[in-house]
């Protein structure tokens, strides 16, 4: 294409420039961005970010600019070369794994490997044998096995006992026969799987002599280790374009009865004995069931940050788009408004950039949770051999699993939800330029959405929080209940069901979260009344239960935020002023959610209707206001490099309209081409001046 | 390629699922069908363009999904130029180019040049002009765009930067752009395609006693040539070219545009409304825009057609395939006799999907309402009498605002609720997702534009509180004085009547559903005014409180039509009467249809009803299960009603919404058959350069990409 013209590269935007505008931003608020960044993240782990992130710039494979215009196989390539490289400076840097993800995190795009290094490897290590990891773990660790977890099917995804794919115990020859009975049998979906694997974890429903036990990971080579071409009797390939995600290759696999050796049934838990060809169980898999609360809380703790990405874009764009003057503004006030300004969009951004930290500190604190009751758990395994908690606990480390998996489940559901969705109101708050793939978030967007449907479709996980919910309030009501947060919210709000409540929602922090707490209790009571009372269908609930495991969620969610603001730790960490605008971003998230919800607050008698009207009208605008002023210092904390946002609207240095237009102008392929215009000729591109793909 | 694959079945027989669904509902599916769109033969239509299309390679579009940007637009281009060819050979009129625009379902690098470009001649041309142009636009020797937007302004058009000053020696304009942020952006076929622009610009006409003064008469239209007839090379003092890649309109080459003091002719001016004398260089404006209004309600009345279609099309995509789609046995089928459940049965996916359902109706219904009212006024309003349409005019910035949100969030809502095969290609949503999100921001940014519905509820109220005892004018006027009359005695009425003794169901009063949410407009019409008008509140502090007043207003548009629709008065136009036209039960299950409608909209948003004295707190407690009731009537409906849509298959493109419920046969071809990347064998040893086995390029070939 032509090259760009003087005149056009003397132009700059009008009106004061972003950078000044962000400029100003910043003067406006004290809070202190760096000691904030620091309570987020630690130091460590910020110098970990910028050392890695400065070596992938230094890479050409990495350079992201033209991430947006490639198509479905360019792009796979591209991640294929980006998974290989980074493997290469893992071993070349010495990187442990935090600083592998890391990298991961700032590349930004799922990537081949993916698969392989999280479930593979975990589900090997966790439900292999020692003869096991010898056999496929050491090779798996070198990259020489590459391997996927394939469980869901084309027909089952959420219900693994419904599994199609079979492996049969073969009394004969000591080996199992994989196979795919139906079309649905197909396993689907499968990260790393489509062109990239040559092993695959496959779960299969187990048969003995004709009797079935239920679901089973085996561990079956899928692709020749020298051509990578799929093994005789095994159908594998990639499943297609997507909505995101099209950088990795979600795959599909079939088996026409390929026998695998006995060693490839993983057999931590149970096994077939070889001499007596019988079902043998070693042990309760609680670990496994552990791991999944682990995933879902990284997922909770992500969600916080993920948001964030968006609300930063968001947030620094709002304030460099100026558009229309302010309808009352006075006349010596001629310039235009900073969109920022708007109520409108204040209502839609500000309780978010409240949620990516009340979703920040929920997730930390049930990681610390989880990995002190693991500790408990060790050591109370290493002292008395797995038998059940001592006189002197009060509570096992499996209550508290107990509870930390049905809490895990319901904030699973309720932040993905939360930042899924909060990313498309980010997008939509940038107006026409938020379309563009130059915002950032679309695209990061695509790609995060599947996080509502997989580790637990969100609607589904909402079942296990009720179920939950129920049991500890039917043992609330006999006496017999454990002590935990959960039966305690629940005990109160027996105690005082004759007496009811009166929560001073807008005056009082702590009265704030007992309404919460409040709620869910009553919601839970009517929900178990419905089930255990009126005997109702358990799938005639299911709308009562969501409802109630979102309020659950929503609990969870202002209790922690209160908290960790409570904590000396914070407190010791951050300056009053920087509290004090954290404290009205809770109250704000708070309010906010109790005003959306408000007719369960009000049913269950934790509210009155004046208390939600003044929330609304008066509380929640006057938060608005306060908060506005701090709000870019506040997604500065988040601490995003450029290069990671890879957006025009989000920039630090605010220079927008010039990105924005550098990248249309320079970056983009289209502009090399001229086109035959009209009709009646079939010729298209009159010319196409695109680099051809050489160096 | 035939392999062990091809002999294997699903585990469960969809087109059998599909069969027992259809046979499970009494509705008479087709004449539903024509009930919903026989206008301008739109069914008739859909079936003769479609195929033509479809003898068409080239309108395949099976690779789509998999194309670069640069291949989405050259295949769009190749089918814009396609499209054109065939309209002649076959005689297609305009209607026709319509719906082959709409079946082929991407916006087209030629979609400016028969909208905003055509239109904007058509009616802000003077008769010259137009004798001028139309000819050439008609004929496709010039190819046009329509350039508003800037950079640094789209909401705000009298904000625009990009300049036309009129040169009183020369007697011509000098186009320019003084910024970087004056540069034209998202204007579409404009980036590659177009050879014309009609140029939005700020007019600055020089002061008569001193010229070096620059007086502004805010935004006018031109229209330019903007690249050479021969060359399609951009003329000397403009560069324009294409913004890069969208959230979606992949085939749609959105341009940027900047002027060098670029000179043209007095005539570049459309002078219809305003023309600048040659003689004294002085503006003259003429006559009012009014036709201008008149369309732009046409045009939002289009869009809640379309956006009913949109709608309409997610919902048959999610309801087949829930339908077909079997997880779990039933928890409460202890014995595991039943076989696994349908997942459209499970009651949260039903919430999802089944109140959307509903709500295709509601918009159908109000989209006709503006499309009669538009009709039938049309001669008074070329008068630039508005009669009713003034009404309309104002509130159909609020129902654009509304039905596009709904759609847009609808889709997706559709989409999630499919679980994991929704976020797949084959789930058909995942292009008119990405297309369709650019609605809530085009034509009127959704947020912003509930101010101008909330503005004239506000004057509206005004004067109704001044006159409380004058006739009123239109409906609004009606509800706004019945309750300023009864705001101090009214006792709010429960609609829903629970089963109870003597009673086995639910029963609901229609009217006092309707009362219900009219009411709560009315209420918060008064609300605003008394904020503004009475206590002079600053307007930004009042956005929320106007947004959510527009969006009250409008819903309760959509429940107004929907009951008018259903309760048939003499006067009631045919295209709005079901009752006398549809046989049983289908009018009974569109008034189920209403009620889940109507209480799901209520459901979302319960304390703005509380708090206007709408409702009796009473209905809250048996709301939710009001709702259960109304899906678990609909639910063998479900498969009827989305068939009624008629969306053809081509349009569709979906496997998991297939009409015939072969979804597994068709998403498992897709993945082997038809998909190109499985063509190709990867080198995934990281010891190793190679990318793509075999072709030795040491890991070139992608650098050289990027
Ligand atoms: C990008 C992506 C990557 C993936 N990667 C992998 C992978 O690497 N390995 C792997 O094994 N899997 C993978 N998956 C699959 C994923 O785990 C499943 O899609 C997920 O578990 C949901 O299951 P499903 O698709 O069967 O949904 P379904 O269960 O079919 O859900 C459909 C609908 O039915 C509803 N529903 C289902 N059952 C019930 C019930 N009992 N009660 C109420 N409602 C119900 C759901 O809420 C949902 O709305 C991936 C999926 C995606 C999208
Ligand atoms: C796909 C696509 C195609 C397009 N095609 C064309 C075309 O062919 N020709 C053309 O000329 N243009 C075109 N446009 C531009 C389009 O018309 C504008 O993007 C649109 O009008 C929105 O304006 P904006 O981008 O300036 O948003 P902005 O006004 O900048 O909006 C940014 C944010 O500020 C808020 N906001 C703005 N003003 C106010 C206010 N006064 N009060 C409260 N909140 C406010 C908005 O709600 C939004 O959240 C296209 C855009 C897209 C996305």
């Amino acid at each position: 294409m032509a090259p760009t013209p003087d005149w056009v590269k003397q132009l700059t935007p009008s009106g004061p420039q972003g950078s000044e505008l962000l400029a100003t931003e910043r003067a406006k608020s004290d809070i202190t961005v760096e000691r904030l960044s620091q309570l987020l993240y630690t130091q460590e782990v910020l110098d970990r970010k910028k050392k890695i992130i400065n070596v992938l710039k230094s890479e050409k494979v990495f350079d992201k600019s033209q991430n947006y215009f490639s198509g479905r196989i360019d792009r796979f390539e591209t991640a294929l070369a980006r998974a290989k490289k980074l493997r290469n400076l893992r071993v070349k840097h010495e990187w442990n794994l935090d600083e592998y993800r890391t990298a991961s995190e700032a590349i930004s795009e799922p990537g081949p490997y993916g698969l392989h290094d999280s479930m593979f490897l975990i589900t090997i290590a966790e439900q292999g044998t020692p003869e096991q990891h010898a056999q496929f773990l050491v090779k798996a660790e070198e990259y020489k096995f590459i391997g996927c977890y394939a469980q869901t099917e084309l027909g089952h995804g959420s219900n693994v006992r419904g599994l199609e794919t079979t492996a049969t115990w073969n009394l004969e020859d000591k080996t199992f026969i994989i196979h795919s009975p139906y079309l649905t049998a197909s396993k689907w979906w499968i990260g790393s799987l489509g062109k990239t694997a040559n092993y695959a974890v496959v779960m299969a429903q187990l048969f003995i002599a004709g009797k079935s036990y239920g679901p089973h990971p085996f561990v079956v080579q899928i692709r020749d280790l020298k051509t990578h071409e799929p093994l005789e009797n095994v159908h594998v390939g990639d499943i297609g374009p997507k909505f995101g995600y099209n950088t990795m290759d979600n795959g599909f696999l079939l088996f026409n009865k390929v026998k695998v050796p006995h060693i490839s049934m993983l057999a931590r838990f149970s096994r077939v004995d070889l001499d007596t060809n019988q079902y043998v169980r070693e042990g309760s898999p609680s670990l496994v069931y552990g791991t999944l609360t682990w995933v879902r809380s990284t997922i909770v703790m992500q969600a916080g940050s993920v948001l964030a990405r968006g609300v930063t874009i968001a947030t620094r764009y709002c304030a460099v788009r100026r558009q229309f003057q302010d309808r009352d503004a006075p006349a010596s006030e001629p310039g235009e408004n900073q969109v920022l300004n708007y109520t409108m969009v204040q209502i839609r951004l500000l309780p978010l950039l409240a949620a990516t930290f009340a979703l920040h500190f929920t997730g930390k604190s049930m990681m610390n949770l989880y990995s002190e009751n693991q500790k408990k758990m060790n050591a109370g395994e290493a002292k008395d051999n797995g038998r059940g908690a001592g006189p002197e606990e009060i509570q096992s480390g499996s209550d508290i699993l107990a509870d930390l998996h049905a809490t895990s489940c319901g904030l699973k559901a309720y932040s993905s939800t939360i930042a899924a969705e909060g990313l498309e109101v980010c997008r939509r708050a940038c107006g026409g330029h938020g379309y563009s793939s130059f915002s950032g978030i679309g695209p990061w967007y695509a790609d995060y959405l599947p996080t509502t449907t997989w580790e637990g479709d969100n609607y589904m996980l909402t079942q296990q929080v009720a179920r939950y919910l129920l049991k500890s309030a039917r043992s609330v009501l006999s006496s017999s209940a454990p002590s935990n947060d959960t039966t305690s919210i629940l005990s109160t709000f027996l105690s005082r069901s004759e007496i009811g409540c009166a929560f001073d929602v807008l005056g009082s922090d702590s009265d704030l979260v007992d309404a919460f707490a409040w709620r869910t209790a009553f919601l839970t009571f009517e929900a178990l009344k419905h089930r255990d009372e009126q005997k109702k269908a358990w799938n005639d609930l299911l709308v009562d239960f969501y409802r109630l495991s979102k309020a659950h969620s929503q609990y969870m969610v202002v209790r922690n935020f209160y908290e960790a603001l409570q904590s000396g730790e914070t407190r010791a960490q951050i300056d009053d002023s920087t509290l004090d605008v954290l404290t009205k971003l809770f109250r704000l998230f708070a309010l906010n959610t109790l005003e959306q919800e408000g007719s369960e607050f009000y049913a269950s008698g934790a509210v009155t209707v004046k208390q939600i009207s003044l929330a609304r009208t008066n509380t929640v605008m006057k938060l608005l206001e306060e908060i506005r002023p701090h709000a870019v210092r506040l997604v500065d904390s988040w601490a995003f490099d450029d290069w990671v946002l890879d957006s025009s609207l989000g920039r630090q240095d605010g220079k927008v309209y010039e990105d924005m237009f550098y990248r249309a102008s320079e970056l983009n392929p289209l502009n090399s081409i001229t086109v035959d215009p009209y009709p009646d000729s079939e010729v298209l591109f009159k010319k196409d001046d695109r680099r051809r793909s050489k160096l | 390629m035939s392999d062990f694959t091809s002999s294997l079945k699903p585990r469960y027989d969809g087109p059998a699922t599909l069969a027992a669904e259809r046979n499970g509902s009494s509705i008479n599916i087709p004449e539903l069908s024509k009930h919903l769109l026989s206008r301008d033969g739109f069914l008739s239509r859909q079936e003769k363009v479609l195929q033509v299309l479809k003898r068409d390679r080239l309108f395949s579009k099976d690779q789509q999904l998999n194309l670069s940007r640069p291949d989405r637009y050259h295949l769009g281009l190749a089918r814009a130029k396609a499209i054109q060819r065939i309209v002649r050979r076959e005689g297609w009129d305009h209607e026709d180019y319509k719906m082959a625009e709409y079946l082929v379902d991407e916006m087209s690098p030629f979609h400016l040049h028969m909208s905003m470009f055509v239109t904007t001649v058509r009616e802000q041309g003077s008769e010259e002009q137009k004798a001028y142009w139309m000819p050439q636009i008609l004929n496709y020797d010039i190819i046009g765009c329509y350039a508003q937007s800037e950079l640094g302004h789209g909401s705000n058009v009298r904000g625009l930067e990009t300049t036309a000053t009129w040169d009183p020696v020369k007697k011509e304009f000098e186009i320019h752009s003084p910024h970087l942020t004056a540069s034209k952006w998202w204007n579409g076929t404009m980036g590659r395609t177009a050879t014309h622009a009609i140029v939005v610009a700020q007019l600055l006409l020089p002061h008569p006693s001193n010229p070096s003064n620059l007086i502004s008469h805010g935004p006018q239209p031109f229209i330019l040539r903007i690249r050479d007839q021969r060359t399609h090379l951009p003329l000397p003092g403009i560069a324009v070219g294409d913004i890069g890649p969208k959230y979606g309109y992949a085939s749609m080459d959105n341009g940027y545009m900047l002027f060098d003091h670029l000179r043209v002719p007095r005539s570049a001016m459309l002078s219809r409304y305003a023309e600048v004398s040659a003689e004294t260089g002085a503006l003259s404006r003429r006559g009012h825009p009014a036709v201008v209004y008149g369309s732009l309600t046409f045009v939002r009345g289009q869009i809640v057609m379309h956006a009913r279609l949109v709608l309409a099309r997610a919902v048959t995509v999610a309801v087949r395939y829930c339908a077909i789609r079997r997880q779990f046995h039933d928890r409460d089928d202890v014995k595991g006799e039943r076989g696994e459940m349908q997942v459209l049965d499970y009651p949260t996916v039903q919430i999802r999907i089944l109140p959307l359902l509903a709500t295709t109706f509601a918009l159908h219904y109000t989209g006709e309402m503006m499309y009669d009212l538009y009709h039938g006024t049309r001669e008074t309003v070329e008068k630039g009498d508005f009669g009713p349409l003034a009404e309309l005019h104002s509130a159909s910035s609020g129902l654009k605002s509304l039905c596009t949100t709904i759609a847009a969030d609808g889709i997706e809502t559709c989409r999630r609720a499919m679980g994991g095969h929704g976020f797949g290609g084959g789930s058909g949503l995942v292009g008119i997702n990405a297309d369709y999100l650019s609605k809530p921001t085009v034509e009127g940014d959704n947020w912003m534009i509930t101010q101008q519905v909330a503005a004239s509820l506000i004057k509206k109220m005004t004067s109704c509180v001044q006159n409380p005892h004058a006739e009123p004018k239109d409906p609004t006027d009606a509800i706004f004085l019945y309750y300023l009359k009864n705001k101090d005695t009214h006792i709010p009425q429960s609609p829903i009547h629970p089963p109870n003794n003597g009673k086995a169901d639910f029963e609901f009063t229609d009217k006092a559903i309707v009362d219900i949410f009219q009411w709560r407009a009315a209420a918060l019409s008064h609300d605003a005014y008394t904020a503004r008008i009475i206590e002079k509140k600053p307007w930004t502090s009042l956005m929320i409180q106007l947004h959510a007043l527009s969006r009250a207003y409008s819903e309760q548009i959509l429940i107004t039509t929907f009951y008018n629709a259903l309760t048939t008065t003499p006067t009631t136009p045919t295209s709005l009467r079901p009752t006398p036209n549809l046989s049983h039960p289908t009018t009974n299950i569109l008034t189920t249809c209403f009620h889940l409608h109507a209480l799901h909209t209520l459901s979302l948003s319960p304390p703005t009803f509380l708090l206007t004295n709408s409702i009796p707190l009473s209905l809250l407690a048996h709301l939710p299960n009001a709702i259960l009731h109304l899906m678990t009537a609909l639910r063998p409906h479900a498969v009827a009603l989305v068939d009624a849509w008629a969306i053809p298959e081509y349009v569709l493109d979906s496997a998991l919404g297939r009409g015939d419920g072969r979804v597994y046969e068709e998403l498992f071809d897709m993945a082997h058959r038809r998909n190109p990347l499985n063509r190709v064998t990867f080198n995934v040893d990281w010891r190793s350069e190679e990318i793509v086995r075999g072709s030795g390029d040491a890991g070139r070939g992608v650098l050289g990409k990027l």
